[in-house]
């Protein structure tokens, strides 16, 4: 029992991690109908930009949380204005394909801005064990899972009750009727940006938190696309969730199995899954227009 | 395709040197698609301040190309305005943002009414009032629902999950949002049955006299627009072939036999009619 609940929180917490990068494609998704091939290659800029403000500014907590949420938030603007927005009405073929030269050009952007070496983040805590019911967590597990819990009833609240929300949600619907109905769809699409490459980035703070910070953190994307595969790649809070979902089938496959299934295991479960579930456990749309 | 010896148009002339009090003016465009398809040329419409124009034509004639030109979305479908100008209030905008436009007063129902499915009904006359402030929104949601009491008490419902005539005076609820000058509508009797339309076309007309709104109706169906409609234009082939006051273009023969008192299943098209026959009409 103590070994399943051992195995069941650090699933939790990577998955957690996954799930947040995972809310950042599927908040691109369903705003632009665009899988965004950067996601993982955002998240790892964002979680070194954390790095440099702890080592150069301040290691203080907040400081390093606020710089980096300012960092995603300006990355994400920048990306859709300069690579994305020139992109617009294009076929989505030839989109999808920028985002993938992005994210091979941001990849090398660590070795020439940072180094090629890994790094640990740290900002005085996170690192720390609390015993929890008689097992043992790392401060920085519990607050990553809070922190997804947090979002997760946050954006579900952003797209009920904000009328941005709600706009967010009108184009993804159809976005040629909210142009009639005065919604600059490029406004929405800055904000999903934005808002993407901070859900994601806090991510990936987390897991430079936890683990560690290398030119190879950008594979976390690769992780985290399945999870929102999983949950449905339209629906924000399925992504979240199809990210524990994984992280959790991955540590319990790896700890009562054996270590090789754990790669397998997420995999798997996503293969019968989608079998029932073609759009993911959550998702609605077809998602063919990828 | 006939052949193309201009038919001079007695009813044209007064047109191009339109009256100062048009709210909106199409001035001879010309719009294609892909750089290839020709779909409206050389059209010219005038809606007065405070009537309603019917613009009628059967499918194909480029009605619903020439309210995508008025709303600024050809972009989105690689269409371009080649040449003319739309004016408004006296002044060109064709080259305005769709945002920009919907702020100054311009807005249509689209074809096939599209409300958002997902989302409820109350939303959707939210994304109505979204270029408005959140109080001119609330004010303009209480006129709505004052207008459509079946929003109101369905107003948490999932709009997808309404039926077509609730959809359709969602879709009018929604655009009345925007609190517009000029409503246009595309279609609004598409797939309705007479007694859902009945109740649409009232809507229409209270709209004109009691909130003194503009309206351009864009209709298949010509008895029931040139029923309510004070001035009307037919269209085809993206030309106006005829225009006239609603009751001048009801009593006209052509129109009776191809628009008017024909089974949607059996409507021909004045293209069909010998082009000495047309000529001869439109001369006489
Ligand atoms: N996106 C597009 N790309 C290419 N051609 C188009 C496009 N939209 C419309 N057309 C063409 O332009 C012409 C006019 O179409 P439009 O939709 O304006 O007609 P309409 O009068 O609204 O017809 P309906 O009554 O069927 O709605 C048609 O020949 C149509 O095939
Ligand atoms: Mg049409």
């Amino acid at each position: 029992m103590q070994y399943f609940l051992q195995l069941l929180i650090s699933g939790l917490a990577i998955g957690a991690i996954y799930g947040l990068i995972a809310m950042g494609f599927a908040v691109i998704y369903k705003s632009t109908g665009l899988v965004n091939f950067a996601q993982g290659e955002m998240t790892m800029i964002t979680a070194y930009i954390a790095w440099t403000i702890s080592t150069t500014v301040s290691g203080n907590v907040f400081v390093v949380a606020i710089g980096a949420i300012l960092a995603a938030i300006l990355l994400g603007l920048i990306i859709e204005r300069v690579v994305m927005r020139p992109m617009l009405g294009e076929p989505v073929f030839a989109t999808v394909m920028v985002t993938i030269g992005l994210a091979v050009i941001l990849r090398s952007a660590i070795n020439f801005i940072w180094d090629a070496y890994p790094h640990g983040l740290d900002v005085g805590m996170g690192r720390d064990i609390v015993r929890l019911g008689g097992i043992g967590v790392r401060t920085g597990q519990v607050a990553v899972i809070a922190t997804l819990l947090t979002l997760l009833a946050a954006i579900w609240a952003f797209f009920r009750y904000s009328k941005i929300g709600v706009a967010m949600r009108a184009v993804a619907a159809d976005d040629r009727t909210a142009l009639l109905m005065g919604i600059s769809a490029t406004r929405v699409h800055a904000l999903a940006w934005a808002a993407s490459s901070v859900i994601a980035g806090i991510g990936g703070v987390f897991f430079a938190l936890s683990y560690d910070l290398s030119p190879a953190m950008f594979q976390l994307g690769l992780k985290a696309f399945p999870a929102t595969i999983l949950g449905g790649l339209d629906a924000v809070l399925g992504s979240g969730i199809g990210g524990l979902l994984i992280g959790i089938t991955e540590n319990l496959a790896g700890g009562y199995v054996s270590s090789g299934m754990k790669e397998v295991a997420g995999f798997l479960m996503i293969i019968v899954v989608l079998m029932i579930r073609p759009f993911g456990i959550f998702g609605e749309r077809d998602i063919e227009r990828v | 395709m006939p052949t193309t010896i201009p038919i001079p148009r007695p009813s044209a002339a007064p047109q191009p040197t339109a009256a100062p009090d048009s709210l909106l003016e199409f001035r001879n465009i010309r719009v294609v698609y892909d750089n290839a398809i020709e779909a409206v040329r050389d059209v010219s419409i005038a809606v007065p301040e405070g009537g309603i124009v019917a613009l009628l034509g059967s499918n194909g004639a480029g009605k619903s190309t020439l309210l995508k030109a008025m709303s600024g979305i050809l972009y989105t479908e690689e269409g371009v305005i080649e040449s003319g100008s739309i004016r408004f209030r006296g002044e060109d905008v064709h080259h305005l943002a769709p945002d920009e436009l919907v702020r100054r007063g311009i807005v249509q129902v689209p074809e096939g009414r599209r409300v958002f499915a997902s989302l409820t009904i109350e939303e959707n006359l939210q994304m109505g009032g979204y270029t408005r402030s959140n109080a001119a929104a609330r004010e303009r949601r209480d006129k709505v629902f004052a207008l459509f009491p079946r929003l109101h008490e369905r107003r948490d419902q999932i709009a997808g999950y309404m039926s077509g005539g609730e959809q359709q005076m969602l879709a009018i609820g929604r655009a009345l949002m925007t609190d517009p000058k000029l409503l246009a509508l595309d279609e609004p009797s598409l797939g309705l049955a007479p007694l859902i339309i009945d109740r649409i076309y009232e809507v229409i007309v209270r709209l004109r006299d009691e909130l003194k709104m503009t309206v351009l109706l864009v209709e298949q169906n010509a008895q029931r627009a040139l029923d309510i409609a004070d001035y009307g234009y037919i269209l085809e082939t993206g030309r106006v072939v005829l225009d006239g006051t609603a009751r001048k273009l009801a009593a006209n023969e052509d129109v009776q036999e191809f628009y008017l008192g024909v089974s949607s299943s059996g409507r021909k098209s004045l293209r069909d009619v010998k082009h000495y026959k047309r000529r001869k009409r439109w001369l006489s």
